[in-house]
């Protein structure tokens, strides 16, 4: 081989190297393409969600109340709206019979009667008036409407019967149908009815376990980080407590909720299924990656800027809390957000401390049983019903923002914060 | 009387001895200079005067060294106090990533020098003008002092350990990262800073020694060969080593 077709042959070994790393990165992007295309498609329509305006004659007869009196909030309150709201759904189809009338109640979510009721109170003009109300439509129909429900297959196996799909469409022929921004998917916590449930008490439960978690993970681990990187003589016992740490953070999450759930529920008595528990437990976890992290970027603090304090007369501690930790705390917060991130994901240790159980309340403080997003994402995805699917995905969704989010005030605080020297 | 004196100086690090058996003294308000080829403990000894070996976990120093008469060699030796009477300027500029003001406030500040905002601000200008840098950063002393070029920073870390006026000011090659011009700067200030410290200077330039110096310790290999006036050293050795070195023959 003579020095001109080697030349050829190493240029050539060049681009095929540099052809298998764009294919690495395409690969990678493509899979996160699909991912991302396939949450979105199948999580979209969640953040809509099917109305059924219906007309309601606020009739007094029907509500038992005095016709010529204008009701009270306190009576309004008392008035029975369950059989207003069953006949009031007779007037779509005046002829029906028994079961047509319980297949038109099931047409309309369980919560009809609040929302008339609320109606009213928030309208109290419309008493004795016909007005539009809106109702929320069942999980059935809203999932007909928007198409993720099949309706050319045999009426015994599909939820939303042949009498039900006249009436809807019927509706929906008189623009009575409608779809709009599925504020409660916000607001409403898990519901076992897929048209109700929403993510306020899992977004609480993860926002106050990753608060608990946050307080207690960083200002121990960046003690021990600093003591060990700073203070701690180098010894055989302090190469053990070093290779501990990094052994604890490869210790599978599982482990992790079983300590939880063997120590802090058991032997301390903390309360079953709260973001406190959860916090702490996620904390143990995080504990490793932050000191790691920490003792990194103190690592990276060049060792003439601590001569330089020491030199001018700055005791041990001082030039530890006013040079080394100020300038390794940025890497050692974007190691923070980083561990934390990761426990916004956990979702195994969370079940093991009874965070999986079934929460329909907001939570107000961390005391309080609550569901994350992730433990919550298991539970949806582990229901039966056609309207959790779309859930899932939205639930993913919101918790790939946070995460984003997460990340990004990561990046934020790395480039904000850190400090050039040379 | 001297400044310094320093009587049996060993250094060992780990199983390696760097130091055998150093004797000298360091006349006050005088620049003394140690020369010596790379390795030969010129460093070392120097860092043995305001013990930033200490800092080495596994470097041991034994024997005596006397400031003012006072072993600081001893183990209820107080550092910090002993740090604030003995300066150091290091290789490398080291400014801390923070303003050129904050970085000269800073000493005083942790001695607690100044009583006022108005008093450290006088600290501030009184530095920099001793320094030598005060007409250039004073229009932006409140701007990062890791801006500043590499002479400036040089001038900048003086002016920080002379704001907390110590007796004696370390140097460990202060020069070896600048350019010329910023080495000329710095060593007319070395001469007009020896009416006020006592200057020790690590220099691996023997021109430089010549220039700035009043005395002269040679080192090599962990010992100190000859110490005397740099006059002495540079035209009339006694030492065959010194000789040598001086004339360029090694090192």
């Amino acid at each position: 081989m003579n020095k001109e077709e080697r030349l050829i042959k190493r240029y050539k070994a060049e681009k095929r190297f540099q052809f298998y790393g764009k294919a690495a990165i395409f690969m990678a992007l493509l899979f996160l393409v699909v991912f991302l295309t396939k949450i979105f498609s199948t999580g979209y329509t969640a953040f809509q969600k099917t109305w059924l305006v219906i007309p309601v004659n606020y009739n007094a007869d029907l509500l038992y109340l005095d016709p010529d009196k204008k009701p009270t909030t306190e009576d309004i309150n008392d008035a029975d709206f369950y059989e207003f709201g069953i006949e009031t759904f007779i007037t779509l189809d005046p002829d029906a019979s028994e079961d047509q009338i319980m297949e038109l109640k099931k047409m309309f979510a369980f919560t009809f009667e609040r929302e008339l009721k609320y109606y009213l109170l928030d309208n109290p003009d419309s008493f004795g008036k016909t007005v539009d109300v809106k109702l929320t439509a069942s999980d059935d129909l809203d999932q007909v409407f928007k198409g993720n429900y099949p309706r050319d297959i045999p009426e015994n196996r599909r939820r939303a019967s042949d009498y039900q799909l006249k009436i809807f469409d019927k509706l929906n022929e008189d623009g009575r149908v409608i779809s709009e921004f599925n504020a409660s998917f916000f607001t409403n916590a898990d519901s076992r009815e897929a048209e109700l449930a929403g993510i306020a008490s899992s977004f609480m439960g993860s926002l106050f376990s990753i608060l608990v978690c946050l307080s207690i993970a960083f200002p121990v681990a960046l003690l021990a980080a600093v003591y060990l990187e700073e203070f701690a003589p180098k010894n055989r016992f302090t190469d053990f407590i070093e290779v501990n740490i990094n052994n604890l953070a490869a210790v599978p999450s599982i482990v992790f909720g079983l300590l939880g759930l063997g120590v802090l529920l058991a032997v301390f008595g903390l309360p079953r299924s709260t973001p406190l528990v959860g916090g702490i437990t996620l904390s143990l976890m995080t504990l490793p990656t932050i000191i790691i992290a920490a003792r990194a970027s103190l690592k990276a603090v060049p060792p003439s800027i601590r001569e330089a304090a020491l030199a001018m007369g700055a005791s041990k501690m001082q030039t530890t809390m006013h040079h080394t930790v100020p300038l390794a705390l940025p890497g050692t917060l974007s190691g923070t957000i980083i561990g934390l991130a990761q426990a916004l994901g956990e979702t195994a240790p969370l079940i093991l401390i009874g965070m999986v159980a079934f929460v329909n309340t907001i939570p107000g403080t961390p005391m309080d049983p609550a569901a994350s997003l992730p433990v919550q994402i298991y539970i949806w995805a582990e229901s039966a019903e056609r309207g959790f699917v779309e859930k899932v995905s939205a639930c993913i969704m919101v918790l790939l923002f946070f995460l984003i989010f997460m990340n990004l005030g990561a990046q934020l605080i790395r480039h904000k914060f850190e400090k050039k020297w040379n | 009387m001297n400044k310094i004196e320093a009587k049996n100086v060993d250094v060992y690090y780990g199983a390696k001895q760097a130091l055998f058996d150093i004797n000298m003294d360091i006349e006050a308000n005088k620049v003394t200079a140690l020369i010596g080829p790379s390795g030969c403990g010129k460093s070392t000894f120097l860092r043995c005067l305001n013990r930033m070996n200490d800092v080495i976990d596994i470097c041991k120093v034994s024997g005596v060294v006397k400031i003012n008469d006072y072993d600081i060699n001893q183990k209820d030796t107080d550092v910090v106090r002993l740090r604030e009477k003995v300066g150091m300027i290091f290789q490398k500029p080291n400014p801390f990533p923070k303003t050129i003001y904050e970085n000269i406030s800073y000493g005083p500040e942790i001695h607690g020098v100044a009583q006022s905002k108005s008093e450290m601000d006088n600290i501030v200008e009184e530095s920099l003008r001793k320094a030598a840098l005060w007409e250039e950063v004073k229009d932006r002393i409140h701007e990062p002092g890791t801006g500043l070029s590499g002479g400036q920073q040089q001038r900048l870390c003086i002016a920080r350990t002379i704001s907390i006026k110590p007796e004696i000011i370390l140097m460990d090659e202060p020069c070896s990262a600048l350019d010329p011009i910023a080495t000329a700067q710095i060593e007319e200030l070395i001469d007009e800073l020896r009416k006020e410290h006592t200057i020790i200077i690590v220099t691996h330039s023997m021109s430089q020694a010549a220039r700035v110096s009043q005395n002269t310790g040679f080192f090599h290999l962990g010992k100190l060969i000859e110490v005397g006036s740099t006059d002495k050293i540079f035209k009339n050795p006694t030492q065959q080593q010194t000789q040598d070195y001086i004339t360029g023959r090694f090192g």
